[in-house]
């Protein structure tokens, strides 16, 4: 069965600075797809273009050139409401620093995605709940955000994710403020939603350990696709193992 | 070093700075303006003739150096926030403490001492330019005043600089105490503290309670004296304060149950607010009471304003008396909108002004209602027989004479009147207009020539306009105070509110941009700021009017309708409370919504 792209990427450059004056090319070019209910995984040391990838396929950033297509459409060419709509209907974020909103509770922050669309409330409460419950969260639900652990704070935050069955989830380090249990158990979680909702995943990470958990993983090294990693039928060890060796021959 | 790092962190954060700086300014003119009626001793006695005026001035005074107190505690902890995160820094750099304390003492008052300066100078024009306004507006007259008055420019040096010293210790302090690592990690933690309904209940039947008794205590001046104000003015302050407090909370839990709250941002909003009035709540008690006060100045004034001309109605009923018109003052009467002219012919024989019997039925002159202060100056005409009596008593008819001696006045049947010999004839016309203030100065030219051709030596006030201008007199003073300190008021309570809502922008950056980042749309965020703002500065303004409106009972003694002007008032303050309301949305927006895209 051949399956459709739900982010294709091509050509994708990306400049800093106004012309005549010093610039940096952050990225050289890139091309990739990702499937419907992929997970996948992009790698790179800092300053390689990760976060700016990111940025431009979350539309916060316009690129240089190139096309990027979320589910058919093309992105780069969004401008005001067209760019809020899209990323509150196709996109889920999981960030690093959790980015709720502490003056919220966790019911209102899942909630906030579909309130935005105007979703009605009976609709609301029911999807939450049922998100609350697939993550087992529910006994959170009526607290704030500085009540909350961080690991709490990450599962809160990939329920608003996902509320809205977004085309997919994109998470930037979502690990990297967990300790290694909460992390393993976000991680967890992120696989469980992608198998079994059929969300695609777009996981950035410097973390090997959080990049063994993906189908497949993109290395990016200095505004280019350097490499390619897939699990196929693998186990998570042995391609945690994979990932440090070819992370060890970017060393050398 | 140090201090070119330190000049360097304040250039950075410019914007910052300015919108300290410009609060600061306007509280120390604001001050300056007040500080210029309170302190010129001769100004409230020349201008009032209420015993009560100086007192009243110096319980404002007490109340204005209060708020200023507060004011610049919230300042300068805005002040160290945005400063403490690099002095930490230069410390785990390694700078001594002691420097770092003289760093921050010397920025705390050099901003002190910039800010007392414009301010000063701000409050030297603003009080030129209102006086003008309200002088050439109004026609007040107003003696011993200045824009320039060297004591209040000390009083308010004295203040400021005094308080920006206590401030710098304080920083100092502050900063030489606390350990580095804290200063580097300063967060504000959102509190919560979740309140038990009993306590909240509690809250609403003590604030009522208090709120009650000083609207009664204000309500019963008469029976209290003066003892009424500084109760009603703590029982008031308490009373919102409680108020604010529990009823806020209250109403926004229950608005997050309906479905209201799931619409949009709704929820967004809804918990900024509830958030922001448990720490607002202090800022919006004395933004109430300031808006009371501001708001009850200008009723008060424009009241005051309103009585002259209605006690000039109710006292004549005619404005004006014109012996022998000449070319120059009929052309000046034709320039008169909406009068009514009456002319009599008077024929004066020794001592006595004859009048013709006949003129007074053709043309009968009209005479008051009622001669009582509550009379708004309805008129009567008698039948000829009626009014031969009773005129020869009446002052407004006995005052038509020439006025140049005792004269006293007799009727003539026509006959009679055509066969005196040995008079001189003379004419008078009187006129009555509506609008006197209006027209006032062409009725002072009128006056004056009249002064000239029949110079009286102090007359009974004959005419309405006699009567305006005495009143005009005895009220300028008070009008002019009222508008001013109004004016005064208004502009300290919303620069208060505005510098306190801004001060909060740092936190609510960070919130916007996630909202951004999930797709909140532009519109819907700039919504979300206007109805926080807008809640913000209608809470307080809401429970100011109600507390001018029992307040104005207090000058019932003083006054026939206390309550004439409010409407005008309260609309007119409404439109420059909005104009603030405006501001500080543009600003803000600004400040904390996010363009959709990084470089867009």
């Amino acid at each position: 069965m051949q399956k459709t792209p739900v982010v294709s990427v091509s050509g994708l450059h990306k400049i800093y600075g106004r012309k005549n004056e010093r610039q940096y090319e952050a990225l050289k070019g890139i091309d990739f797809t990702i499937d419907e209910g992929e997970f996948v995984g992009i790698m790179g040391a800092s300053g390689s273009g990760k976060t700016t990838l990111l940025n431009l396929l979350s539309t916060l950033d316009t690129p240089t050139s190139g096309s990027v297509e979320v589910n058919g459409q093309d992105i780069t060419g969004f401008k005001g409401k067209a760019l809020s709509d899209f990323r509150s209907e196709e996109i889920g974020f999981i960030f690093q620093d959790f980015n709720l909103l502490e003056s919220l509770t966790a019911k209102e922050n899942i909630a906030l995605p579909l309130s935005l669309q105007g979703v009605k409330k009976a609709e609301i409460s029911k999807a939450v709940k049922e998100v609350a419950t697939t993550l087992s969260i529910e006994n959170l639900l009526s607290k704030y955000p500085t009540e909350l652990s961080g690991g709490q704070k990450q599962r809160v935050a990939a329920a608003r994710a996902i509320v809205h069955r977004p085309a997919i989830i994109m998470g930037d380090e979502p690990t990297g403020a967990l300790d290694s249990k909460s992390a393993r158990d976000l991680l967890d979680l992120m696989t469980d939603i992608n198998k079994n909702q059929h969300v695609s995943v777009l996981l950035v990470t410097h973390d090997p350990f959080s990049a063994s958990f993906c189908d497949r993983i993109l290395f990016i090294q200095d505004g280019q696709i350097g490499q390619e990693l897939k699990k196929a039928d693998n186990n998570r060890q042995t391609f945690y193992q994979e990932i440090l060796n070819q992370l060890g021959t970017f060393e050398q | 070093m140090l201090t070119k790092l330190s000049l360097a962190g304040i250039k950075n954060r410019f914007k910052d700075y300015l919108v300290l700086l410009t609060g600061l300014i306007i509280s120390a003119a604001v001050f300056y303006m007040f500080a210029n009626l309170a302190t010129n001793r001769e100004f409230v006695k020349s201008n009032t003739q209420i015993s009560m005026a100086s007192q009243v001035f110096i319980f404002g005074m007490i109340l204005l150096i209060l708020i200023t107190i507060v004011y610049i505690a919230y300042a300068n902890s805005f002040l160290l926030s945005m400063r403490q995160h690099d002095y930490g820094l230069f410390m785990m750099l390694g700078a001594k403490k002691n420097r770092i304390g003289e760093l921050v003492f010397i920025e705390t008052l050099l901003i002190g001492v910039i800010s007392t300066i414009v301010g000063i100078v701000l409050g030297i024009g603003m009080s030129m330019g209102l006086s003008q306004i309200l002088f050439n507006q109004l026609g007040l007259t107003v003696h011993h005043f200045n824009a320039l008055y060297w004591p209040a420019i000390v009083t308010t040096i004295c203040l400021y600089v005094g308080l920006f010293l206590l401030s710098g210790i304080f920083n100092l302090a502050k900063l030489v105490r606390t350990p580095v690592l804290k200063l580097l990690h300063i967060d504000d933690e959102v509190y919560l503290s979740k309140r038990r309904p009993l306590v909240q209940l509690t809250e609403i039947v003590a604030g009522i309670l208090l709120l009650a008794i000083g609207y009664v205590a204000m309500a019963k001046i008469m029976t209290l004296q003066l003892l009424a104000v500084p109760l009603a003015l703590v029982t008031i302050t308490l009373g919102s304060y409680l108020l604010f407090s529990a009823v806020i909370v209250g109403a926004v839990e229950l608005l997050k149950q309906t479905n209201f709250a799931n619409k949009k941002l709704h929820n967004f909003t809804l918990a900024q607010i509830m958030f922001r009035v448990r720490s607002y709540t202090r800022i919006l008690t004395i933004v109430s009471l300031l808006f009371a006060l501001a708001l009850g100045a200008i009723s008060v004034g424009a009241g005051f304003q309103r009585q002259a001309p209605q006690m000039a109605k109710s006292t004549s009923a005619y404005t004006m008396a014109i012996n022998d018109m000449d070319k120059k003052e009929h052309n000046l009467v034709s320039q008169l909108n909406d009068t009514h002219t009456l002319t009599y012919s008077q024929k004066i024989v020794d001592n006595t002004v004859y009048y013709n019997e006949q003129e007074f039925v053709d043309h009968p002159l009209p005479m008051l209602d009622s001669r009582q202060a509550l009379n708004d100056g309805s008129l009567k005409t008698l039948p000829i027989s009626q009014f031969k009596k009773v005129a020869l008593d009446d002052m407004d008819f006995t005052g038509l004479v020439p006025k140049n001696g005792q004269q006293k006045s007799e009727f003539a049947t026509q006959s009679n009147f055509e066969n005196l010999n040995r008079a001189t004839t003379h004419t008078v016309t009187i006129i009555r207009l509506n609008n006197i203030l209006a027209q006032r100065k062409i009725l002072d030219r009128l006056e004056k020539l009249q002064q000239q051709r029949f110079p009286a030596p102090t007359m009974a006030t004959v005419g309405g306009f006699q009567t305006y201008k005495m009143f005009n007199a005895l009220f300028s003073g008070l009008e002019f105070m009222g508008f001013f300190l109004g004016f005064a008021f208004l502009a300290m309570l919303a620069s208060c509110l505005m510098f306190k809502i801004l001060s909060g922008a740092n936190k609510d950056i960070v919130r916007y941009n996630m909202l951004n980042r999930i797709g909140t749309r532009r519109a819907l965020m700039k919504q979300a700021v206007r109805g926080e703002i807008l809640t913000l500065f209608a809470l307080p303004g809401i429970l100011g009017i109600v507390d001018v409106l029992f307040g104005l009972q207090m000058f019932k003694p003083l006054m026939y309708h206390p309550y004439a002007m409010t409407g005008w008032s309260i609309l007119i303050f409404c439109v420059l409370y909005g104009v603030y309301y405006g501001i500080t949305t543009l600003i803000y927006e600004r400040l904390v919504i996010p363009k959709e895209q990084m470089n867009a």
